[in-house]
């Protein structure tokens, strides 16, 4: 698989859970890439974690929350 | 015709093109020869204790059909009498009054020596003195040179001394053989430098004899480490001019040196926060009056900007150096292949392919014509491809509307650490 398309599937997982109301409430890097936890948007949802591997996903997924707002204030996640 | 003149810290010069204390500034005759053949200002062969230098001395980096791309050298500082120049810097001051010289200096770090070595080279009517806290080889191992300017309280000391008695200002020397040259050049200004100028030569061995197993260059078949200095050099030099430019605690106007050898390369050093620039090797390879071709190129060069002064050109790059962290990570470039300028000789494909991202193709076009094309989607824009391409106008980098904000490393990690404390905070709640 090209570079572009590990990327884009990323970037897929990452761009539907937003649509879905999840908003981006940490991010972990470590060895193996960036553990991005999404918490719950609306009802009915779980607390859902992304393990990040490429540095472009990496990238799209602070470019998002930088966007979007400054750090946003506390959520309440209930996890 | 744009006006040249610069003045340096005081010192004032009919154009930025000076001379550096090398072997072309060791007599008036020589100085006097460059001055008339259109040099603006030369800093005179060291000045210090009268040495005795060796043969041989220089030896030189050839890189593939190209002369002189790295030049080395063992000499150390002047081996005349300190009368014997300043009656020659005399002379030649009177007969080039608008001319700068500078009297480059070199004594043990000791408050009485360079005492003495100021006043008398500032009664002959010098216009400057540059300290050389610089040379690698020989004056070092005597603690003089780049060992006492590898020690940042020892350049601020001396500094000190030389700006109790000078009258004219002070320029110091740095050497590059240190890991941050802004530390030094701060010590320098804390000592009351007017200025600074560097680089010094690099530390360097510049080959060995595979057949006689001899360093080159070497003395009876020995050899010792010396200093490089020449075109190969110029990254070196102007990467420690721009971060002393850009500097707060430097803020003292710059004479670049190193590996100057076209008037690109003093627009360069210019841009890059220079006031004017010195040059030794390039002398050296092809004679004073390269200088010739260097004052044309810069005022037609000024002339094409519309900028009438020389000095409108200093430090105008330096905001645009800052930190890797504060570069935009959204900023997207990719290469493009212009196949009407491709002459099919691989090389890209085969970089990309060996040593970058391998994304690009080889494919056949309509007319079963063997092209190259770029994947840009997987293109990281490292500029391999142009960088290793031999056809002219092949390969352009295009920038592309990423349609992102830009996003810097340092934002980006504020990103997450804000996000990562609010996380915190809601786990504690
Ligand atoms: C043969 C030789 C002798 C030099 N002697 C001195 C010297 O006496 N004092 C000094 O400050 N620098 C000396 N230098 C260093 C030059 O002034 C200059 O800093 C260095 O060569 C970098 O400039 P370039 O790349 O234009 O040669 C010498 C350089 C060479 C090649
Ligand atoms: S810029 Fe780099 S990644 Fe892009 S095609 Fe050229 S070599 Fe490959
Ligand atoms: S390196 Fe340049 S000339 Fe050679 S194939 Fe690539 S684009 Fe064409």
């Amino acid at each position: 698989m090209s570079a572009f398309d590990e990327f884009d599937q990323e970037r897929q997982a990452i761009d539907t859970l937003l649509e879905q109301g999840y908003q981006v409430i940490s991010i972990a890097e470590d060895l193996d890439g960036a553990r991005v936890t999404f918490a719950p948007g609306g009802p009915g949802q779980s607390p859902v974690e992304l393990l990040l591997l490429t540095a472009d996903a990496r990238k799209h997924v602070t470019t998002v929350v930088f966007a979007g707002s400054k750090p946003a204030a506390p959520i309440e996640t209930g996890i | 015709m744009a006006d040249l003149s610069i003045d340096l810290a005081g010192i004032k010069s009919p154009n930025p093109f000076w001379l550096a204390s090398a072997p072309p500034t060791n007599t008036g005759y020589q100085v006097q020869r460059a001055f008339e053949a259109g040099w603006g200002g030369a800093v005179w062969k060291t000045l210090g204790e009268p040495v005795i230098n060796t043969s041989s001395r220089f030896a030189a980096v050839h890189f593939n059909g190209q002369r002189v791309a790295g030049f080395n050298n063992i000499e150390l500082i002047t081996d005349r009498p300190l009368e014997v120049n300043l009656k020659e810097i005399y002379e030649t001051k009177k007969r080039f009054p608008n001319h700068a010289i500078i009297a480059s200096l070199m004594v043990e770090p000791k408050q009485e020596k360079w005492h003495e070595i100021v006043k008398r080279v500032e009664a002959v009517g010098v216009d400057g003195l540059e300290l050389n806290f610089g040379c690698p080889h020989g004056m070092a191992e005597r603690g003089m040179g780049a060992a006492s300017g590898q020690q940042p309280d020892l350049v601020q000391a001396q500094t000190t001394w030389v700006k109790e008695v000078a009258t004219t200002p002070v320029i110091v020397k740095l050497t590059p053989n240190i890991t941050d040259i802004t530390v030094v050049a701060r010590h320098a200004v804390k000592g009351g430098a007017d200025a600074i100028s560097l680089i010094n030569t690099i530390n360097s061995l510049a080959g060995v004899d595979i057949h006689s197993w001899n360093t080159i260059p070497n003395v009876g078949g020995q050899g010792a480490h010396g200093g490089y200095c020449g075109p190969a050099v110029k990254p070196i030099a102007l990467s420690m001019v721009a971060e002393c430019a850009r500097d707060r605690g430097v803020g003292v106007p710059i004479s670049g040196i190193g590996g100057i050898s076209t008037w690109q390369d003093v627009v360069e050093f210019m841009l890059m926060g220079s006031t004017g620039i010195q040059v030794c090797t390039a002398v050296m390879h092809h004679g004073f009056r390269i200088v010739e071709e260097m004052i044309d190129g810069l005022n037609n060069y000024l002339d094409d900007k519309g900028l009438a002064s020389v000095t409108e050109l200093i430090g105008k790059s330096v905001p645009k150096y800052s930190n890797w962290g504060d570069l935009d990570l959204n900023y997207k470039v990719v290469a493009r292949i212009n196949e009407d300028n491709c002459i099919n000789c691989n090389k890209c494909h085969i970089a990309c392919e060996d040593a970058s991202h391998q994304c690009i193709d080889m494919l056949t076009n309509a007319e079963g014509k063997a092209i190259l094309q770029v994947r840009e989607e997987d293109c990281v824009g490292c500029n391999l491809c142009s960088i290793v391409c031999p056809a002219d106008g092949a390969i352009d980098m295009v920038a592309l509307d990423s349609g992102v904000a830009p996003m810097t490393w340092n934002q980006r990690n504020q990103v997450i650490s804000g996000l990562n404390g609010s996380y915190s905070e809601a786990e504690v709640v």
